[in-house]
């Protein structure tokens, strides 16, 4: 039916200025088979990879399942018999571990949004105007977005933030050595003998090393805000500001009241699209803390993942729902703009 | 009127300065890796050689040596070419259908896609450890790394192939059909060529994703599919000893991707934002 349909459609050539509305219609009649036989193997991959590890994430965290037990051998293998409801949610939600792990999320998370968003809206709009070298800088800016996360964070913890080694440590015995120097001074060594020798931050231990993380990452974010922004800058109405120069409104105020409205859509895009990427971090995380406590969620998991198979199922799946709150907004926002 | 000059004319210094200085900060932690990289393991801490130093490329001759680098490079290369070639071979007929014969359901279609891209992979660790290991026996091949890097990629590519095709008028694919062109003509002979830079960088970026990819590489191989993240991962040297020889690696693990990456900025804000920021 649908064949013959076809190819009568094909058989009789229509002028090519035919309305758009006729032709939609006919099109939608005659082969709305096609359409769907080309979708099918994505929509298949992705149902299959969407559903089939998740629903064993599901099983598994509503039974009890250890990698190794010597006392209860029978928890090594994932069975029905093992059932414990939702005890596993429950061990979770007791474990200190697990709300530190969210509110160092949280913390991260969040903390790498303020810093990329007024960042990147600084230097886009310092960069969105005609210098000489402006091709140059914008290779520059944006070239911290391409490291590998893994090269991010070693070349950080190590490289230059290591209070020995690295170039924290560097410069903190760097500074120290000049007022060493100057206490020599006749007059003005009296006053620099009373600095107190410095000592360089570590950056290893958990609080400090959840800064280290949201420095890399931030550096490695704010060339992606800059380039949102600066995308939504060039699309901004210049016969408006020129209009608010004209009446004598300051830079300042220009800023605040034609550029930031204008991209408030940019922003929720680039704090959402954050939030996704950033909430599960991973690779920062483990190579900075090797087991100094700094932990979020996905690390979390990975630790019960050796041998607490059941909480390590519950806390993924808490994983799931907070990322589906952030997406449903995400979705909703990105979505309208998409479909005209 | 004065005053309104002579800032101007300050501006067209000092604004200018600031954007190099901002520039150059956010470069200079690649500098420092770059420069690292050409001083021996012993220099590479010693403060009285910071900026002095007799340059060597020890380091690079050496990176087969001591990380066995090209094992890892091209496990990448064939792992992000491959993921990047299947996503856009199910991608691309998948967005042609959607952008040239939308149904009532393609918005939701597009926007599941998209729903799955946001499930934390951390939350499916286990049952995929254990499906592949246990039940598949394809851990640590490169088919699975091939696979899972086309399946996170997936959506992404299909949502950026459908913002490119949607731009292109539907009156020529119409008129194809009409001369009785075959499927595969219309999509090889139309399509392909008038969304010929589209498509190039829809797969830019999808290599770019593939090779800085730094969950499943590292979580589902050991030694035979490893990537080079899972090498830098596996050699993060806390105590600095070999920080000469590790910013070598590095920089020859990060630095095709960041050449690769200066000539499709524009893609990329396209690709990340799904066509909504423009």
């Amino acid at each position: 039916m649908v064949d013959a349909s076809r190819l009568d459609h094909r058989r009789a050539p229509k002028p090519v200025f035919v309305k758009l509305q006729h032709r939609k219609v006919t099109r939608a009649m005659s082969n709305r088979t096609l359409p769907r036989i080309l979708q099918t193997p994505s929509v298949l991959l992705l149902l299959i990879w969407m559903l089939v590890p998740l629903s064993m994430t599901l099983y598994f965290s509503f039974i009890r399942y250890v990698l190794n037990s010597t006392i209860r051998p029978e928890w090594t293998t994932p069975s029905l018999s093992n059932w414990r409801g939702f005890g596993n949610y429950q061990y979770v939600l007791n474990a200190k571990d697990f709300w530190f792990a969210i509110q160092n999320s949280v913390f991260i998370v969040s903390s790498v949004l303020v810093l990329t968003v007024i960042l990147g809206l600084g230097i886009a709009v310092l960069v969105n105007r005609s210098f000489p070298g402006r091709g140059i800088v914008r290779v520059l800016l944006i070239s911290p977005f391409f490291v590998m996360p893994a090269v991010n964070a070693v070349l950080w913890i190590n490289m230059i933030l290591d209070p020995v080694l690295g170039l924290n440590g560097l410069a903190v015995s760097g500074i120290n050595s000049i007022v060493e120097g100057l206490r020599d001074f006749p007059v003005l060594g009296g006053f620099f003998s009373m600095w107190p020798e410095l000592e360089p931050i570590s950056f290893r231990a958990t609080q400090t090393s959840a800064y280290a993380v949201i420095m890399m990452v931030s550096w490695q974010w704010t060339p992606f805000a800059v380039l949102i922004f600066m995308t939504s800058l060039q699309s901004e109405d210049e016969s408006q500001k020129e209009a608010a120069t004209l009446d004598g409104a300051s830079p300042w105020s220009q800023f605040i009241n034609l550029t930031v409205p204008h991209l408030a859509r940019p922003i929720a895009i680039v704090v959402m699209i954050q939030s996704i990427f950033h909430l599960s971090l991973y690779a920062e995380i483990e190579i900075v803390s090797r087991g100094n406590g700094n932990k979020n969620l996905p690390y979390l998991i990975g630790e019960f993942t050796s041998n607490n198979i059941g909480a390590a199922s519950a806390t993924g799946i808490f994983a799931v729902i907070l990322a589906n709150i952030i997406a449903i907004f995400l979705l909703r926002m990105v979505g309208k703009s998409l479909m005209d | 009127m004065a005053t309104i000059t002579q800032s101007s004319k300050l501006g067209n210094v000092l604004w200018p300065a600031l954007a190099w200085m901002v520039a150059l900060i956010f470069f200079f932690p690649i500098f420092w890796l770059v420069f690292t990289s050409f001083k021996t393991d012993a220099d590479a801490v010693k403060p009285e050689f910071l900026f002095s130093f007799t340059p060597t490329l020890e380091n690079y001759a050496n990176m087969t040596e001591n990380y066995d680098y090209w094992r890892f490079a091209i496990n990448s290369v064939i792992t992000s070419s491959f993921a990047t070639l299947f996503a856009l071979a199910v991608g691309v007929p998948a967005a042609y259908a959607m952008a040239f014969d939308p149904s009532r359901h393609t918005k939701d279609i597009l926007m599941w896609m998209l729903s799955t891209k946001m499930l934390p992979a951390a939350a499916v660790l286990y049952p995929m450890t254990f499906l592949t290991k246990n039940f598949l026996g394809i851990f640590d091949t490169h088919f699975l790394v091939i696979l899972v890097l086309c399946l996170i990629n997936l959506p992404i590519v299909i949502w950026m192939l459908f913002t490119y095709f949607k731009e292109i008028p539907k009156e020529i694919i119409e008129a194809g059909k009409m001369d009785g062109v075959s499927l595969w003509g219309e999509i090889k002979d139309i399509l392909i060529p008038l969304a010929w830079g589209g498509i190039a960088s829809t797969a830019l970026l999808t290599f770019i994703f593939c090779w800085n990819e730094a969950y499943w590489t590292v979580r589902l191989t050991t030694v035979d599919a490893a990537t080079l993240s899972k090498l830098i991962e596996g050699n993060r040297a806390p105590e600095g000893l070999f920080f000469g020889r590790l910013s070598a690696v590095s920089t020859a693990a990060v630095a095709p991707i960041i050449i690769l990456g200066w000539f499709c900025q524009k893609q990329l804000v396209q690709g990340l934002t799904f066509g909504a920021v423009k």
